[in-house]
């Protein structure tokens, strides 16, 4: 039993950690230069990934 | 096992693409430029050398003492998802530079198979830390070698001629067969 609390406790955790660290790196502003930094799309063919969708639609897509 | 043995075993005789077929999402997304190769690659071994470490130790400090061992996958999958961010956020403070060459890369890393493949493979082999620092280095080594070597081989194809029905992914998949027999090769090696 109580190795099933500590599994819960330890998977809590670990969720916990992740939330937290999600937020404090979108909160931790982009250092100056690296603002417009765009993802090289032309280069890559993964077309489901975050970074592609945050495109402009339209635009052609290669890969 | 020879540290040496270990190396060149996991970045030429049991390269992660081109033999077992791991992370060849990006293998084949992420080659056709060889920057976008060159900072994939920098970034894959930044990201499974920290996570493959920070697995070990979370494994062997906790879990083992608490007979959680089952319970490897999902905290695997957490602290990797975790550590990449951290990494996003360290650097993001740390060195705009280095944000910049890798920034992009970062958050496609989260869903790389082979880092998770990494950290579970260390266990696996009931690998010391020494052996699994030399393997959490070679393997995402090898991915890079061999990435480099595609994006290459792929730059040199964009201004061939190649018949319609196989442009594209169909003559890459070609190319990475070749590879994948020419680097069997290696297989007497160690």
């Amino acid at each position: 039993m109580g190795n099933v609390v500590y599994a819960i406790l330890i998977a809590a955790g670990l969720v916990g950690l992740t939330a937290w660290l999600y937020k404090a790196n979108h909160d931790t502003p982009v250092p100056a230069g690296c603002e417009n930094l765009k993802p090289d799309c032309a280069g890559c063919g993964l077309t489901n990934c975050s970074l592609r969708r945050q495109e402009p639609k339209g635009e052609k897509e290669n890969g | 096992m020879n540290l040496l043995t270990l190396f060149i075993s996991a970045l030429l005789v049991n390269n992660i693409i081109l033999t077992h077929f791991i992370g060849m999402c990006p293998f084949m997304g992420v080659s056709t430029k060889l920057s976008s190769a060159i900072g994939m690659g920098i970034a894959v071994i930044f990201v499974i050398f920290g996570a493959s470490v920070f697995s070990y130790a979370l494994y062997y400090l906790v879990l083992v003492p608490l007979g959680l061992e089952y319970m490897k996958l999902i905290t695997f999958i957490l602290l990797i998802a975790a550590f990449v961010q951290f990494v996003e956020m360290f650097i993001k403070k740390t060195s705009p530079q280095l944000y910049k060459s890798l920034g992009i890369y970062l958050p496609l890393i989260t869903t790389n198979c082979c880092v998770l493949y990494v950290a579970l493979d260390n266990i696996t082999k009931s690998y010391s830390i020494w052996e699994t620092m030399v393997n959490s280095i070679a393997v995402p080594a090898g991915f890079m070698m061999v990435m480099v070597i595609f994006a290459t081989i792929r730059q040199r194809l964009a201004g061939n001629d190649i018949p319609e029905a196989f442009q594209g992914n169909p003559i890459a998949f070609i190319i990475a067969a070749i590879m994948a027999i020419a680097f069997s090769a290696f297989a007497g090696l160690v």
